[in-house]
């Protein structure tokens, strides 16, 4: 019978992470569908800057749903994703550069397992945070005229949660490359405020525009799934990239021995030294 | 044939161009202390992590009570008990919860009864945080974890650093009464007495590579022992002219003596004369050490430098 020992303490390890985040999400939910009524009508002759139209899409911010892609589902992943990267570096690299992997592992529990474990744990935790966004939204709405459904904002909310799990995958990889969570942090927030920005400028700039399909952002998508429904090909790209990446880190972190008692910063031309001889099968 | 409890064979273990374990060979019977011994660096750590397939060796294999450390890695851990050097913990939980923790792993094993009489002989309480215990109390809560569940075999780096005298006494009878129960202990220092106080065997490593391995009683009787005897007569001027000892002067009446390899024949010279007194030196382990490597090893002067031999 699985003990799920490393799962249950993650989960507790979290547990105020996530209500943290969580009631973050909620309270912007409420505030977000109470401030709508006042922007309504100003908004029917506003137009937004082209970079942040194209968030939108062909949604009008004049709309309830519009307004909530743009205030809520546009920029909430960057939120999602900060908790992703502390999970993700935290998973292997903050075990191994505290120390307490030496006695995890000593105990009956594959370093497979334990990842797994330990990415379970982030999916709930990721889930547990998108849904109190939604209970935030469960509470507001009802007070309050909108031609928006709670099952639409509820649909794409959940359509969050790829893009956080990819980054999260990329955040484990790194960890499991490079044992330094302070490396792993600053790269994947580089990489995550690169890629944002990129699909901002792609959606802007006309000759650019090519290089939006580069980027999660967007095969996230913004709000455009309140409207159109959730694009199936886009979550099973995000979900299946962040499983190669979970796969690599598995591999990597199987292959390679454990730093001792915190001894694990390698540097950059460390990581890039390991990531180039996993490449080619050293 | 009975399965070492620790079964090391050809082990190397190379960190690019540094080599930590050159060719590691070691078994040791279930049932017994064994004291791995060596300066700080010689390699102990890194041959402790192997059986915990922490670390991946380059070349060779270990095995623990026959299950291949790295192949059977799980069987392995199931069956022992592990206390790190760099002992590192979840410094936001409390001693209890972090007990809690290692034995869900092993529901099959635990034990309160004996857990909780582990903390009471430690005189530890478990109640705080981890990041609120002193350095000895988190090295009794790494010992209580490591015990708890009564491991067929214990691993155990450096497990008395930072205790007080009086804990280690009772660390060491812990660590006896496993040995009664039939459970095997390995476990590292860097201090010659401590080996000699706990282990019944040791094996020394220098520089990735195992010196000896030695019983202590048989390490200890090959010792060099300083005696001085006072005759009531001045005795022959051969009478120590024996294989083995060495006259190093005489006081009148009063004779002082170094014996190689037992005190028996300068007992049996001496018993045909009036003897008025006799003192005898015990050696500890750490002259013996000295004075035999130091014959021993084209290094010996380095040795002696390197060990640390305080009591």
């Amino acid at each position: 019978m699985p003990r799920l020992s490393v799962l249950r303490k993650s989960l507790r390890d979290q547990k105020w992470q996530v209500l943290g985040f969580g009631l973050a999400l909620a309270v912007m939910a409420i505030l977000d569908v109470f401030i709508w009524p006042a922007y309504r009508d100003p908004l029917q002759n506003f137009e937004l800057p082209p970079a942040l139209q194209a968030f939108l899409g062909e949604l009008s911010i004049a709309t309830s749903a519009g307004f909530l892609s743009a205030e809520y589902f546009s920029w909430i992943p960057i939120l999602l994703i900060v908790y992703a990267v502390i999970q993700g570096t935290g998973a292997i690299a903050g075990e191994e550069s505290s120390g307490t992997i030496d006695l995890l592992l000593a105990q009956p529990v594959s370093r497979r397992l334990m990842v797994i474990e330990k990415t379970v744990a982030v999916c709930l935790g990721s889930a547990v945070i998108v849904a109190m966004g939604c209970v935030g939204f469960a509470i507001a709405m009802p007070f309050v005229d909108m031609d928006t459904s709670w099952t639409d904002v509820a649909i794409a909310s959940a359509n969050m949660l790829p893009i956080t799990l990819l980054f999260f995958a990329i955040s484990l990889w790194l960890g499991a490359v490079a044992p330094s969570r302070g490396l792993a942090s600053g790269v994947v927030i580089g990489l995550a405020t690169a890629f944002y920005f990129m699909n901002l400028v792609a959606n802007a700039v006309q000759s650019l525009d090519g290089l939006k399909y580069a980027t999660p952002f967007y095969y996230y998508g913004a709000g455009l799934s309140l409207v159109e429904g959730l694009v199936w090909w886009h979550i099973g790209a995000l979900l299946g990239i962040a499983l190669l990446f979970v796969a690599a880190a598995l591999r990597s972190f199987e292959s390679r021995d454990i730093a001792t008692g915190g001894a694990t910063d390698v540097g950059f031309g460390g990581v890039l030294r390991r990531i180039v001889a996993r490449g080619s099968g050293a | 044939m009975t399965v070492p409890a620790i079964e090391l064979r050809s082990v190397v273990k190379d960190y690019g161009r540094t080599h930590a374990l050159r060719g590691i060979d070691l078994a040791i019977e279930p049932g017994r202390i064994f004291g791995f011994l060596g300066p700080n660096g010689a390699g102990k750590t890194t041959t402790i992590r192997l059986l915990l397939d922490l670390i991946r060796p380059t070349a060779g294999t270990a095995a623990v009570l026959g299950f291949d450390c790295q192949r059977q890695s799980m069987d392995v851990r199931r069956r022992v008990g592990y206390l790190p050097g760099e002992l590192r913990m979840y410094e936001s939980m409390r001693g209890d919860e972090f007990l809690d923790l290692i034995d869900s792993f092993r529901p099959e094993k635990r034990d309160p009864r004996y857990r909780r009489e582990l903390l009471d002989r430690l005189a530890l309480d478990a109640m705080h945080p981890v990041r609120a215990l002193s350095k000895g109390n988190k090295q009794k809560l790494g010992l209580v974890q490591a015990l708890m569940h009564r491991p067929d075999v214990l691993v155990l780096d450096e497990p008395t650093s930072g205790l007080d005298p009086l804990v280690q006494e009772e660390v060491a009878r812990l660590l006896e009464d496993a040995v009664r129960d039939g459970r095997t202990v390995f476990f590292s220092s860097h201090v010659l007495p401590e080996v000699e106080r706990l282990s019944q065997s040791v094996a020394i490593i220098r520089e990735g590579k195992i010196v000896a391995v030695e019983d202590i009683a048989r390490l200890k009787a090959r010792s060099v022992h300083v005696v001085e005897v006072t005759f009531a007569h001045e005795p022959p001027a051969q009478l120590f002219a024996l294989p083995g000892v060495r006259e190093l002067r005489r006081d009148g009446n009063m004779v002082h003596l170094q014996a190689r390899d037992g005190i028996d024949a300068v007992i049996k010279a001496i018993a045909r004369y009036p003897v008025v007194d006799l003192r005898t030196e015990q050696p500890s382990l750490e002259d013996v050490f000295l004075a035999y490597y130091s014959d021993h090893s084209n290094a010996g002067g380095e040795e002696e430098g390197r060990l640390h031999a305080s009591a």
